[in-house]
């Protein structure tokens, strides 16, 4: 379930229910994970893959090996690296869970792992051995919990349905059919016009591909639709939901205001890490390409929400009586202020610095004496100066882009722009504001006193 | 070297693209035709890949012109289909407008064609050349590959237009041709010199005022060993010569070597002076000079800093120009900071004996042999800096391992000048790479390769000297790493672009660094 925008009113809502309300702890504990639990996780993901590669055809064995051991790197890592096994969000998430399942016992027999993630993406997946992940990304916009119990009931009407085996299995037979191979050994010994034939080629089996997972979407929708109105959730959720996954995009949540939270007195923020360039194409049209309406729009993933939701309106209406909370409203919102930070973390663990700077700052905005905020900011700025002065910033950091929002590609401007000496001094002068604040935390004082020799250096 | 090095690696990429499990991909064919950066004066805006993306019949192909911003990422691609000798030769962009100059080899034309804000083709410019005249681009523009665009380029005028200079050849004339290519209106002009000689060589130095300066050289015939030097001021909207002034009027004689727009809307022209009868492609420079020229060619101020009086103040240096432990120096660049200073770039050269030579001399009973007594040694760098009022404030040697080049016999009597063109233009053996500078003045670098033997580290380096806000610092990247391979290839100012291959994970990992 791949999610773009959320409209701004509801995010500037979330966002200040997030931080406002948020009398913030002195210094925020991360959830701790129950190793017990990954342990298990992994050891049924290896059985499944056990199992799964005993039963490949021969024929088209080599293919099969290739996809599954490409699916298992990403599920163990996904496991291993990026799930939410802390008791209380699990437990809360399982609750839910069982609930689903209790109404619907034809699912009892799947043998799922469902959990939350650590990513910042707002996305869902079912990885199509059983391992469903909800990121923390998503869970940060959604509303209420009948919009969380949709997410759950569609990622699992994927599995139940068997999508994902079904699209591998139809792609490892298309590429070994017989008319598949004879056109592309044709091909092959053409001279003139080949990669148009071929672009058609393989144009067939993306659209094919495509259309298939389109078909999914539509047919999980269906079924999470049933499964959901068992449940006693307002079905109202789903619209929401969807109108959500439309619309999400993180450029709504509160505009980042570089030129103020990295502002000193001492120090000053300098317009120039900001200011735009001439550029090539400057005004080239966002839809500027070859493609047709109707061709990016078959090549979507997932089809247009709107159109999701249009198909299930009738059924939605009919069935809007249940509610929007069953299990817990005030855990529902902790674990969203929660997750917020669990992800700003999880980028630092994986390298994304400027993603970790970026949502650092945005807490920082918001709650000028968020502790955990200012560590990590600090912790983070220091992180950048090592990398640019090994001359490996470059793989650490994202690229301004037309994919990211106005906001986050400011600060990736900024820190393309920034030399070394321009880093260390904003982390000193950083560091010097917030050392009142932070006179008590001895982490922070490590990076400051880095900061500070830096800066000297 | 550059567009070679991002060809080959992106050949390498299509490679690890299309050697991947997916029978459709090992069946198609896309070849990278040519591949380089886009700038804006030294700046990089962007890069292009032309790809072969089909081949139609025997005579016409698909192509695929790709154009990225300065982060790599795609902003277009152009299809279009035409002949299968068609390549790109060089681009620029002017701040709204990009150009590009593709070659015909087969039907012999340069086709200009400008591109808008919009991404969409404005205009197109054709020049038809003439078979004569292909031979003689083959000998020079076509052959060159000159970093810094000397003799050649294209040269954006900011939002107006394009300058291009290309050798053209005119009768029995071997001579340049410039070119305006507007990118407001469909407007052209071409300036070629052909009276008062038999060959020229024209540089742009740049654009003032509504007036185009070219550093033109002129040769009485082919064997012409001390050609006349002159400014030459053309109008930017018509292309008419409005002036030619001969750098020999002053109190010395003047090579240019750059042009800057400075104190209080002045153009001045940076060179090396020779005695008022040298020659100034074999004789020993001087030392600096500092021309102040007005829109009308007039001189309006002179200043010449010597080796021995200005120079010698901060560098052991000789009248005729040679530094302790650094031998002569080459000019490869000098500029202008927003703040007035001036700063030339020179590397260091000298005559060495040449163990080889010696020794084929006397194999061969004292008879020359094929190779040369001497041979030459390129040193350090060298930066100066002067005040905008001309004055030489600071003279700094970068230490650099030294390379040798042997030389074939008979050089040994030619002079050391002369070697130095020689070594920038035959033999490549210098380590300067490029000079870049942000466009409003206010940082530069200055980027050369070196090679280390060091406890820690021992290969090749890309080292830079940057200037940002008065400041000066060294950078070095070692390009020896954990890759498999590693090209370091020009980025907007102040950055290079990274790239490292991995063969054993078919992975190119291409990044962004800045130069601290």
């Amino acid at each position: 379930m791949s999610v773009k925008t959320i409209p701004f009113l509801i995010l500037i809502l979330l966002i200040s229910r997030l931080y406002s309300t948020a009398q913030a702890p002195a210094i925020y504990a991360f959830q701790q994970d129950d190793t017990l639990v990954r342990n298990n996780y992994l050891e049924e993901v290896a059985s499944k893959k056990k199992m799964l590669l005993s039963g490949v055809p021969k024929s088209a064995a080599s293919d099969y090996k290739e996809i599954y051991e490409s699916q298992f790197d990403e599920i163990n890592d996904l496991v291993k690296t990026r799930s939410v096994t802390a008791p209380v969000a699990q437990e809360y998430l399982q609750s839910m869970v069982k609930q689903v399942i209790a109404a619907n016992p034809e699912l009892a027999k799947l043998h799922t792992r469902i959990f939350f993630t650590r990513d910042w993406w707002p996305n869902a997946a079912s990885m199509g051995e059983g391992t469903i992940g909800i990121n923390a990304g998503l869970m940060v916009f959604l509303h209420n919990e009948a919009e969380l119990v949709f997410v759950i009931c569609h990622e699992l009407a994927h599995y139940y349905r068997d999508h994902t085996q079904k699209s591998i299995d139809k792609y490892v037979e298309t590429v070994n059919s017989e008319v598949f191979q004879s056109e592309l050994k044709r091909l092959s010994k053409v001279q003139f016009g080949v990669n148009k034939q071929l672009e058609a080629l393989s144009k067939g089996i993306a659209f094919n591909s495509r259309r298939h997972s389109r078909d999914n979407e539509a047919e999980a929708d269906r079924y999470a639709f049933a499964f959901m109105k068992k449940t006693g959730y307002d079905a109202g959720g789903i619209k929401t939901c969807l109108e959500l996954l439309d619309k999400v995009d993180d450029s709504l949540l509160t505009t980042l205001k570089l030129e103020q939270v990295l502002n000193f007195d001492q120090y000053p923020f300098k317009p120039k890490w900001i200011q735009k360039e001439s550029a090539i194409f400057s005004q080239l049209g966002e839809d500027d390409n070859q493609l047709s309406k109707k061709e990016k729009d078959s090549l979507k993933t997932h089809p247009n929400c709107q159109q999701r939701i249009a198909f299930l309106a009738d059924s939605i209406n009919s069935a809007k009586t249940g509610k929007m909370f069953i299990v817990n409203e005030d855990l529902f919102n902790n674990l969203k202020k929660d997750f917020f930070r669990e992800m700003t973390e999880q980028c630092y663990r994986k390298n994304n610095l400027s993603r970790n700077l970026y949502y650092s700052l945005l807490l920082l905005q918001d709650n000028s004496e968020d502790q955990m905020a200012v560590y990590s900011v600090a912790r983070c700025l220091n992180q950048l100066y090592e990398n640019q002065k090994n001359h490996k910033l470059g793989l650490i950091i994202d690229l301004e882009g037309k994919e990211y929002p106005a906001q986050y590609n400011l600060l990736l401007r900024m820190l393309k722009r920034l030399r070394l000496e321009e880093i260390a001094a904003i982390n000193q002068n950083f560091c010097r504001k917030y050392a009142g604040l932070m006179k008590d935390n001895p982490d922070f004082a490590k990076e400051s006193t880095k900061a500070f020799q830096l800066n000297k250096s | 070297m550059k567009k070679s090095i991002i060809a080959a690696v992106l050949l390498l990429f299509v490679l690890s693209v299309t050697a991947q499990k997916l029978s459709i991909e090992n069946v198609q064919k896309v070849t990278l035709r040519n591949a380089d950066a886009i700038k804006e004066g030294s700046e990089v805006k962007g890069y292009y890949f032309f790809y072969v993306s089909d081949k139609i019949d025997k005579r016409t192909n698909e192509y695929t012109l790709q154009i990225t911003d300065n982060n790599l990422k795609k902003l277009k691609d152009i299809k279009f289909v035409d002949s299968k000798d068609v390549k790109i030769l060089e681009s620029s962009f002017n701040g709204t407008d990009l150009i590009f100059l593709f070659y015909n080899d087969d039907a012999l034309t340069f086709d200009y064609q400008v591109y808008g804000a919009d991404g969409k083709k404005k205009y197109s410019y054709q020049r038809q050349l003439t078979k004569k005249e292909r031979r003689f681009l083959e000998n020079t523009y076509l052959r060159m590959d000159d970093d810094e665009n000397n003799y050649k380029g294209i040269y954006p005028i900011d939002g107006r237009g394009f300058i291009s200079n290309t050798p053209s050849r005119e009768d029995k004339d071997y001579t340049f041709q410039v070119d305006f290519f507007s990118t407001e209106k469909r407007k052209q002009w071409s300036y070629i010199p052909t009276i008062g000689a038999k060959k020229f060589i024209g540089d742009y130095l740049g654009t003032f005022n509504g007036v185009v300066f070219l550093e033109v050289l002129k040769f009485t015939g082919m064997m012409d060993g001390k050609p006349d030097s002159y400014v030459v001021g053309l109008d930017l909207e018509t292309g008419k010569q409005l002036f030619e002034k001969s750098t020999d009027e002053g109190k010395y004689k003047f090579y240019p070597a750059s042009m800057s727009i400075l104190n209080g809307d002045k153009a001045y022209i940076f060179g090396e002076y020779f005695d008022p009868n040298g020659n100034i492609i074999k004789d020993k420079s001087h030392g600096f000079a500092f021309i102040g020229m007005d829109e009308k060619g007039k001189i309006v101020s002179e200043k010449y800093c010597g080796w021995d009086l200005e120079l010698g103040k901060f560098l052991e240096v000789t009248s005729k120009g040679k530094i302790a432990d650094f031998g002569f120096m080459y000019l490869h660049n000098m500029f202008q900071t927003a703040n007035g200073d001036i700063y030339a770039v020179g590397e260091g050269f000298m005559k060495v004996a040449s163990a080889l030579g010696i020794a084929s001399t006397v194999l061969s009973g004292g008879r020359q042999g094929v190779v040369s007594n001497v041979k030459v040694k390129v040193t350090d760098l060298i930066m100066i800096k002067f005040d905008k009022d001309f004055n030489v404030k600071e003279a700094k040697i970068y230490d650099k391992n030294s390379n040798k080049q042997e030389l074939p016999s008979g050089m040994e009597f030619v002079s050391t000048p002369l070697i130095g063109k020689l070594l920038k233009y035959s033999y490549g053996e210098f380590d300067y790479a490029y000079t870049q500078m942000n466009k409003d003045n206010t940082a530069f670098t200055v980027c050369y390769s070196d090679y280390v033997k060091g406890k820690d580290y021992k290969g090749s380096t890309f080292n830079a000297i940057s200037y940002n806000d008065g400041k000066i610092t060294t950078d070095k990247i070692n390009t020896k790493s954990e890759a498999t391979r590693s090209s370091v290839l020009p980025a907007q100012q102040g950055q290079v672009l990274i790239l490292d291959y991995y063969k054993k994970d078919k992975r190119l990992d291409a990044h962004f660094e800045k130069l601290n």
